[in-house]
């Protein structure tokens, strides 16, 4: 059933389910290897591998659906070949082969001056003793980054925490390293820190515009909706320091971009107010992230919370829309990737590349997959001095493989998703697939209406007026 | 049954049109880029530069426009591209001629040229990405004759600033905004001109060609029986005499070896000389 935008968000009129509801329900997983969706422009379908999207006619999409709702696999299969668009497979059972690295997140300081009610960091420290990376660990981690590159190879190196900021003058000297690095070895290096941005100054800023960062700012809501969930260790509320010490940085964007990154818990979901309050006062980009496991419970989404968010999330991706159609830049970052990502026909075994090119080093100098993996057995991965360890790395590899996961396998999404969050999925397990799906399902739609109306946001010519 | 319209890019590479074979596709194709099925690739390459042609396997200038200044028109009397904008398109290839035998160069037969052609995606990498539009420096020499007569003068070079035809299609982005697209350029090449020069298989290729180079299409030892010691028998598939007696003897590709089929056999009667192979065995 294609359920008009507009319904979106209202209730259901008496005794049929609620658009949302609906659209919920449209997204549902039914054969692993194809997905059926409606839009104004008439029935479009996903082949799943590959991520490529067909638009069809009515015959074609009344068989499929009779097929998909029969779970029948072999008259679903015989179609896709009538249709022509059986292929080798794109993704096979085959693991990564372990990559360099090529992407490293320092846990530059593992100390917070926030209490941030979810953290997955516990305050920062990791549930350890807080502390600060050595010059020599920085310095050293640096060097593992550019070991082997070669010239116009992309490097990245990020700055995480705890905060890290309160570490300053290591932040400092690894870029200086790694721009020397970079330098020496012709690769192509990207900057990126996450802050909280309470210890921002104006030379920060001057810093990261030299070097071109990307800085990502944690906010979570505008004024005490911020206040309520990242508060200082104190308990004062810390959204007026930050935009007191943030501001000035945004002026200063050129080479270096600033974004916002929101945490949704079930007390801040009011996400469209919060979407057009950062994009106007000129953050790069702002995006969304449901919290789907925290070291305590607290603040982890429920399904009925993810529902609201899936609601607010269209409510905010129709902005998006109404903006791209009328040629306005409107840096929602989930749907920028969004449109990139299914223009492109992204798909991937894996939801990152934590634990393949990329990894987090913790303040004593420790690899682990990512930088939730700090501090974290699950995610061990050797450490500077004795290297990757190369044994663990491959069977991350294997074990992480959304072939090996479940439900993923039999998801007509799990190319597009990846299997989710190692993190999240190993703490909690996957409570938010309704979510993805909904989420998934209306981009595919506003991809085929954006499409048509305003191709060359995806750099087609121009639709003939 | 309806058609499907692909959206994406994804979808858009792997559309294979209603009622065409698999081996349209570029990704299942038998093209192998060169000299091809389907298209030659070269091909794409012969007008990158505004106002001459180049050949599609060498860097010879084939010929000019009529309306190019004479810096340009004298290009046409036998002259070679050598560089691009600071970038060689040649190189020297040197090593063995017969193996474990002393390295040297290693010159072409027809013109006893050492110096070769680097493939173009590479060699050109750089000035399809960054010059697209703009006129660059390329420089030229005088090629030698056929038979590998030099040029009286080698180092009469010519050097003159060429206008490069931008490779990829351009769209336009959300503000308006040229955007290069995933498509070769209509103005890159003439209508015809990169299906020119395309294989003839039956006739000339599979005579020309070793079994590697045709792998999925052509055989090359067939009516195979295996021998207790765990070694194989069977026939060249290029062998004319291949009944059911014929003793199996594989004879080692010569074209002058009146054993196996000629070209002249092959233009003639290839159907009825090479046959369908099933199962590895020659059809009846």
């Amino acid at each position: 059933m294609f359920i008009p935008l507009s319904e979106i968000g209202r209730a259901g009129r008496q005794g049929n389910p609620s658009p949302l509801t609906a659209l919920t329900l449209s997204a549902q997983p039914r054969l692993p290897q194809v997905h059926l969706f409606d839009t104004e422009l008439g029935p479009h379908i996903l082949a799943v591998d590959g991520t490529r999207i067909y638009k069809v006619g009515s015959e074609v999409a009344a068989l499929l659906a009779r097929g998909l709702e029969a779970r029948d696999s072999e008259q679903v299969n015989a179609l896709l070949t009538r249709l022509g668009l059986d292929t080798a497979p794109y993704i096979t059972d085959e693991p990564l082969a372990p990559p360099p690295v090529r992407a490293l997140s320092l846990a530059i300081a593992q100390k917070c001056n926030l209490g941030c009610t979810y953290c997955y960091a516990d305050g920062g420290s990791f549930g350890t003793l807080p502390k600060q990376m050595s010059l020599e660990t920085a310095l050293a981690a640096v060097d593992l980054l550019f070991k082997d590159a070669i010239r116009d190879e992309r490097v990245n190196l990020t700055f995480l925490g705890g905060e890290p900021m309160s570490n300053r003058p290591v932040v400092r000297a690894a870029t200086l390293h790694a721009h020397r690095r970079a330098q020496e070895t012709g690769a192509n290096l990207s900057l990126s820190i996450t802050t909280n941005g309470t210890l921002l100054t104006p030379e920060d800023g001057d810093f990261f515009e030299e070097h071109g960062f990307a800085v990502t700012i944690s906010l979570d809501g505008v004024g005490k909706s911020h206040d309520a969930q990242r508060p200082f260790k104190n308990g004062r509320g810390s959204y007026d320091r930050i935009i007191e010490r943030v501001r000035p940085i945004l002026a200063q964007q050129r080479k270096m971009q600033v974004s916002a990154r929101v945490t949704v818990t079930p007390r801040n979901l009011d996400l469209p107010a919060v979407l057009e309050h950062f994009i106007e006062l000129g953050f790069h980009s702002v995006g969304f992230s449901p919290m789907l496991s925290s070291p305590t419970g607290q603040g982890e989404m429920q399904g009925g919370d993810l529902a609201v968010m899936l609601d607010q999330m269209i409510a905010a991706g129709q902005e998006f829309e109404r903006n791209v159609v009328a040629g306005r830049r409107y840096p929602f970052l989930n749907m920028v990737n969004a449109m990139r990502e299914i223009h492109r026909g992204t798909h991937r075994p894996y939801p990152c590349g934590a634990g393949a090119g990329y990894m987090g080093v913790s303040a004593e100098g420790d690899l682990s997959a990512c930088h939730r993996f700090v501090e974290n057995e699950a995610g061990a991965m050797g450490s500077l001095a004795t290297g990757v360890d190369l044994q663990r790395q491959g069977q991350w590899l294997a074990a992480r493989h959304v072939h090996r996961q479940e439900p993923c396998r039999s998801c007509w999404a799990r190319y597009m998703c990846g299997g989710g969050c190692h993190h999240e999925v190993i703490q909690r397990g996957r409570p938010a697939c309704d979510y993805i799906r909904g989420w998934l399902h209306y981009c595919l739609q506003a991809y085929i209406r954006l499409a048509e109306t305003r191709p060359e946001y995806f750099g087609y010519p121009a639709a003939r007026a | 049954m309806e058609g499907v319209d692909p959206k994406n890019l994804s979808a858009q590479l792997a559309y294979r049109g209603v009622g065409n074979p698999p081996s349209s596709h570029p990704d299942t194709c038998i093209s192998n880029a060169f000299p091809g099925l389907e298209m030659d690739f070269r091909n794409a390459w012969k007008r990158i530069f505004v106002g001459i042609e180049i050949h599609e396997a060498s860097n010879y200038v084939v010929k000019v426009d009529d309306d190019v200044d004479d810096d340009v028109r004298v290009l046409a009397n036998g002259y070679l591209l050598v560089s691009v904008d600071g970038e060689p398109v040649e190189v020297s290839v040197t090593g063995p001629q017969v193996p474990g035998g002393p390295i040297m160069p290693l010159p072409d037969t027809a013109f006893n040229d050492p110096k070769m052609p680097i493939e173009r995606s590479n060699a050109l990498a750089n000035v399809i990405h960054q010059k697209a539009g703009k006129e660059v420096r390329c420089v030229f020499r005088l090629a030698p004759q056929p038979g590998g007569a030099l040029p009286a003068n080698e180092d009469d070079r010519i050097e003159v600033m060429l206008r490069v035809r931008p490779f990829f299609a351009t769209g336009l982005d959300a503000d308006g905004n040229p955007h290069k697209l995933a498509v070769i350029n209509r103005d890159i090449a003439e209508p015809g001109q990169l299906s020119e020069s395309l294989c003839s298989p039956w006739q000339n290729d599979y005579r020309e060609c070793g079994c590697y180079y045709w792998a999925a299409s052509r055989p090359d030892f067939v009516n195979v029986e295996s021998r207790p010691d765990g070694t194989s028998t069977g026939h060249n598939w290029m062998q004319r005499d291949r009944t059911p007696t014929t003793p199996k003897v594989y004879i080692v590709d010569d074209r002058k070896d009146p054993r196996l089929v000629t070209y002249d056999e092959l233009f003639e009667d290839w159907e009825g000389k090479l046959r369908f192979e099933i199962s590895g065995r020659d059809a009846e």
